[in-house]
Order: structure tokens, then sequence, then C-alpha cells
């Protein structure tokens, strides 16, 4: 009872506060950005500079087939700015070096073309067709993106002289050598015949759902533990600390009544976010539990980090560290081959990993059940922890 | 006056060696520098990975290792697990007549096409030594994803600084020396000038220590000590507000991440939104510092686009700043 009745002024004073309607109004921020800015199904932004060194009817015939299989789709011309460069291009199979130096900036009208992904409509990358072989050296450079010079041999048939940057990895590097090796339509019937066998769901998230466990991890569960330190040093300056003393609650009922200010605000800026770009699609009974738990763990840590300062400037240095630290995560999670084990141990990865399970719709329950327990367990250990220090130094 | 300005430099100096605040500014940005100098190399070699099983003819694995990053298991269930790890990879079993590619189902599209492509190629026996193509390169050493990271840290450096700025201000309010300053010969200007001055000098201090450390010799220095400069004002300019316009550490917590949302959002936006929709992002100085930042690190900048993005920063910022500058008055007095 009095637990619930300093969780209800805590949640009262919260409220009076500037904090609590700025996580609100950063929710519907993030909820405006994810519904606007960012499509389902994003086009990508990768571009191709190619020169066909070739008649233009072999161009002609070349691109048509693909056109009429919807996989590739003309585009108006787009007009090109080139700024004065010069750089030095290394032939990494004769081992010969040109330099090239263009003093002037030119403008050209490139032909476009878009690769189309036919299961979605959305754009794979851009190809533009140049004049020059000088004008995709150019591009290339200047835009750090890929470039080929394609030319066609007496006996008909094309070679590639493919463009790197420099940084490449040698596997991209030897499958760029082998990429034209036969032709398309041969590799295009051996990759029909592949036996593939799929041993889980084949439901993916989009682009913008892809986003909201990232959002809910960073901006919701993790913010709890910098922001238990921002409301515990704010009563210390205030003296709220020391007028704890004289009522009956305890040390620990002041304590768990901060994170549980905390966990409803996550509670609620989460569910503005998660609501209207999920739907229906996740499995809430098990999302509530894991967010509350999870945001538990970190006020938590908060808590015991907090108690070892006296101010916030000074918490600082540690409370920025574990929070860059505690993001690290979010590389493997938009990264899918970054993976390495030592990244598994941080607390995020796996909140990343069954967040991302709930809003599939098809979690592994007892796992989640599993996870939020022992986010639970571990949180009170920490709070434990953080309690005894604060017993001791009396100050809080 | 530039004296007095000096004399509260070398004042919060002093106050920032007792609490370890500078140590702070200049430790934590070195720290991170080192962290992306660990870690860069791991992200940048995200090729696709192949699990294969150990018995698997040998000519196989050495092919997949020419193309793929392979991991070897003991026995199929083992691969399969391994498979049904969070992160993107397909195995490949061979099951007579040819190989089984083992797949979780919700990965990356490209990931099945890539393992497709490659069995095929396999399958056809196209080695590189089939393969007439040749590579021209201009041989960059530095990773885009690598400078994307600096770049990233970089404006954090500043964010921090301003955060820095703000928190100061917030217990200087508490411990009442905003109001000693009014009875000092130190202006309301000089006071910000040399409030500020220890962020400029430790932040543009770690800039170029960081960059140092992560391999960027030979960029133009001047350039992005320019764009430093410029972005730090209005960090500043936020920072003060922040500061003063905040009664308690919460309300400058609240500050710290209202701040965050356009840095974040001029990053994200910068690399993910399409070019016909970067306009939505022109109001942002975030995005030109970004932006500046990018072509700088990544060796394709010119002075006449520096310029252009230098001044739109410093254009937004004064304009803040004059619009702010009642504000800043008013919680000085």
């Amino acid at each position: 009872m009095k637990m619930l009745s300093t969780y209800r002024k805590e949640m009262k004073i919260a409220m009076r506060g500037f904090y609590f309607y700025i996580e609100i109004f950063i929710a519907v921020v993030m909820l405006l950005i994810l519904l606007v800015a960012i499509k389902e199904n994003p086009d990508s932004k990768q571009r191709e500079y190619v020169f066909y060194d070739a008649r233009p009817e072999v161009v002609e015939l070349l691109f048509a087939k693909y056109i009429d299989e919807g996989k590739i789709v003309p585009a108006a011309d787009t007009e090109i700015v080139m700024k004065p460069a010069s750089f030095a291009v290394k032939n990494r199979d004769t081992g010969s070096t040109v330099s090239y130096s263009f003093d002037s900036a030119k403008t050209i009208m490139a032909r476009t073309m878009r690769e189309i992904d036919v299961d979605d409509g959305r754009i794979k990358k851009t190809i533009f067709l140049l004049d020059t072989e000088e004008d995709v050296l150019r591009l290339s450079h200047s835009s750090g993106q890929v470039g080929a010079i394609v030319s066609l041999g007496d006996r008909g048939t094309f070679s590639y002289r493919y463009i790197l940057q420099g940084y490449e990895t040698e596997r991209l590097t030897n499958l760029l050598y082998v990429y034209n090796a036969r032709s398309v339509d041969v590799l295009e019937q051996e990759m029909d015949r592949q036996a593939v066998r799929e041993l889980g769901s084949t439901e993916r998230l989009n682009a913008r759902e892809s986003a909201v466990p990232a959002l809910i991890t960073f901006a919701g569960s993790l913010m709890g533990f910098f922001i238990v330190m921002s409301y515990l040093f704010l009563d210390k300056d205030q003296g709220v600390i020391r007028a704890l003393a004289v009522t009956p609650a305890t040390v620990w009922m002041y304590l768990l009544s901060k994170t549980m200010v905390i966990m409803t605000t996550v509670l609620i800026s989460s569910s503005i976010v998660v609501i209207p770009v999920m739907g229906l699609k996740p499995n809430y009974l098990l999302f509530y539990p894991f967010l509350l738990a999870t945001t538990f763990a970190f006020a938590a840590i908060g808590l015991l980090v907090a108690s070892f300062f006296d101010s916030m400037s000074k918490s600082f240095g540690v409370l920025y560290l574990l929070m860059i630290a505690f993001m690290l995560p979010g590389f493997s999670y938009f990264i899918g081959s970054f993976d390495p084990v030592w990244l598994r141990f941080f607390p995020t990865y796996p909140i990343l990993y069954v967040f991302k399970m709930i809003m599939l719709g098809k979690p592994d329950v007892p796992y989640v059940l599993t996870a939020s327990a022992g986010f639970l367990v571990g949180g009170l250990a920490v709070l434990a922890i953080a309690n005894e220090k604060f017993k001791k130094t009396l100050t809080v | 006056m530039i004296a007095k300005i000096l004399r509260i430099f070398r004042r919060d100096a002093l106050v920032a060696t007792r609490d370890s605040m500078l140590i702070l500014i200049i430790a934590m940005p070195i720290a991170l520098a080192v962290g992306i100098l660990l870690f860069a190399p791991g992200i940048t070699d995200s090729s696709v990975r192949i699990g294969l099983l150990k018995d698997d003819g040998a000519e196989h694995i050495a092919f997949m290792e020419n193309y793929a990053q392979v991991e070897l298991f003991g026995s199929v269930q083992e691969l399969e697990r391994r498979v049904n790890k969070r992160d993107e990879i397909a195995g490949m079993v061979f099951m007579d007549p040819g190989y089984e590619i083992i797949v979780q189902g919700d990965e990356d599209p490209g990931l099945l096409n890539y393992a497709k492509f490659l069995n095929s190629l396999f399958t056809l026996g196209i080695t590189r030594e089939d393969a007439t193509a040749q590579m021209l390169s201009f041989e960059k050493t530095v990773p885009p994803l690598k400078t994307k990271l600096v770049n990233m840290l970089i404006l954090m450096m500043i964010m921090l600084a301003g955060m820095i700025i703000s928190l100061g201000i917030v217990e200087e309010k508490a411990d009442n020396t905003i109001n000693a300053i009014n009875v000092t010969p130190v202006s309301q200007n000089g006071f910000i000038v040399g409030k500020s001055l220890l962020g400029v000098v430790s932040t543009l201090g770690s800039i170029v220590v960081s960059l140092l450390i992560l391999g960027y010799r030979d960029i133009d220095w001047l350039m992005i000590l320019l764009v430093g400069l410029t972005s730090m004002m209005l960090t500043f300019i936020v920072g003060f507000l922040q500061g003063l316009g905040s009664d308690d550490v919460i309300a400058a917590a609240a500050g710290v991440k209202m701040t965050m949302l356009p840095i974040a959002g001029s990053i994200a936006g910068y690399e993910l939104l399409a070019e016909r929709w970067q306009w939505t992002m022109y109001w942002s100085p975030f995005y030109w510092a970004y932006k500046a930042n990018d072509l700088i690190l990544s060796k394709r900048a010119d002075w006449p686009t520096v310029l252009v993005c230098v001044g739109l920063v410093l254009g937004i910022s004064m304009l803040i700043f004059i619009m702010a500058m009642p504000k800043i008055r008013k919680g000085l007095s």
C-alpha cells in the first residue's frame, strides 16, 4: 500500500514535469518518421555507371530482353554534373597505372535504367549508361559507386572491366571476376534448379517494421537507464532524498517507485510507436511483460551506476560510455552478417532479438518468457545491490 | 576582455580537472576512436556466410572460401542449429545428386540468391581461371562504413560538448554562481565565450587526435576544423539554451534527448533518404555538417561545396543565436 502511494506520488510529480511530455512528444515524432519517411520496401540508393563499347543496336538488344521481363525499367535521362578531378587507376591484372586529370566540370545527360525487384517492385539499383570510359571512371571515383566498362569482342562475347574503389574485400573481387563468366540465362537456369530447404518461418519484417525493435530497445528500454539517473540526481539537488529519511517509506520503496515511473513512461511511449505501426501482428501478451522487464533491468543498472556518484556531471562519463556500449548490438541488428561472438554478451543483443521475434507475431514463447524472467531477476539483483549501497551512503 | 575570457576558460578547465570532466571530454572520444579502429575491420568484412560440413569435399570448401566466409560443422544437426541462430548464414549439405541449401527462411532474399549463385558456379565448374574480366582500382583504402562511423563520432563529440555546457550551467545555477557573474566585470558575451572556450579547445583537440588514431592523416585539415568549429557553434547555442532554460538536471536531460533527435534524424536522412527527398533535411545544420564531413573524410570535397555547407551551418546557427539571444541574456540575468 505504502509502495502504491509512493508510486502515485512519484507519477504525479513526473507528470507535472517537462520530461514526461518530451518522452511522449519524441514517441509521436518517431511514429511520424516511421509512417511518413520510411517506406515499407524502400528503393535502393545503389547506382551503377556503365559504358558499353559496342554499337547502340547491340546495347538495345541486350536491354530489350530485361525490359520485356520487367526486370529493367527505362527512366528519363538524368543530368549529371562532373566536377574537376584527378586520380590514378591501377589495372590489377596487368599492374599498369594510368593517371587522369580533368580540369573542368562537365555536364552530361545520361540514359537511365532502373533494375526492379520483380517480387515487390522496389528499385534494386539505378544504372546510368554513359558515352565514354572516362565518364565512368570520373563518376565512379567521385561517387564511390560501382562502375563497369563492357566491350564487345570479335567473337560476339562481352568482356568486362570492373572499377573497384580499392577497399573491397578479396571475396567480393573474386566474385566480380566470375560474375559474367557464363551467360545470365545459363546461370539463372542452374540457380532455379537448386534445392532449398527452409527451417522456419519465411515471414520477414519490412523496412519500417524492422526499425521498431531498435527504436523500442534504444529509445525505450535503454532510456530508462539514463532517465532514472536524472530523476535521482534531481531529488538529490532538491533535497528530497533527505526528506525521505523522515517518512515511513524505505530506500527500497523509493528506488522501486522511481523505476516504476520510468516503466510507466516507457510503456506509454513504446505503445505510441508499436501499436500504429505493427497493428495486431505482435503478441502483446508477451511484448508488454518483456518491455517492462527490460526497462526495469536497465533502470536498476542506472540506479547502481548513480550510487557511485554524487552529481549528474560526474556520472556522465560512465553513463555515456555504457549507453554507447549498449547500443553496439544495433550494428549487428541492421547488418545481418556482422555478428561477432563478443557482441552477444551485451544485454541489448537478446533484447533486440526477442523484440524482433515478438513483432513477427510467432515468437518462441518459452524463450521469451525465460528472457523476461531473466531480465526481471537480474534487475532485482542489481536493484538489491544499489539499495545496499544507497543505505550505506545514507545521503542516497 | 580577452584576459577575462581566458580567466573563465582557466577556471572552467580547473574545475573540470577537479571533477574529471576534462578527462572525460578528451578521453571518451579517443576511447571511441580506438573502439572504431578495432570494430571497423569486422564490419567491412561482412561478406556472406556459408555453413558447410567438415567432411564436405575439400574442393567444395576451398571453392566457397574464395567467395564467402565459411564456417564448418560436425553434423547436419549442428549446422541447422547454427542456421537457426539470429544472424544470417546459409548452409549447404551434399544430398545426392547435388547440394541442398538450408536457410532459416526469414533472411534477406539476397543471401539465398547469393548461395544459389555460388552453388551454380560450382556445379557449372566455373572458376576464377575461366574469367576474362579485369579489375581497375582507385586503390582507396578507407571503406565507406568506417567514414560513416567516424563522421558520427565527430558529431557525437560536438554534441557531447553541448551537453556538458548544458549540464555545467544547470549545476552553476544550482550553486548560484551564475548570479555571481553579474557582479563581476565580465560581460555576458564574455561569459558565453569563456564558458564555451573549454568545449571548443577540448573538442577540436579530441577530433584531431581521434582522426589521427583512425588513420585519416591525409585529409584536408583546414576543412575539417572549419566544419567542426561552425557546427560546434550551434551545439553551444543549444547547450546554453538548454542549460539556462532548464531548472534541473531532468529538464537538461530532456533537452539532451531533444537535441539527439535532429542529429540522429540528419544522419539517417542523409544516409537513407532517396536523392529526391534529401531537400526535406536542408533545414538541419547537422545535415550540412554531416554532409561536409562525409565529403572531406572520403576525400571527395572541394572548397566551394564545403564553403556552402559551412555557410549554411553558420547561417542557421546565427539565426538561432539571434532568436535565442534574449532568452540567453534573460537566463544569465
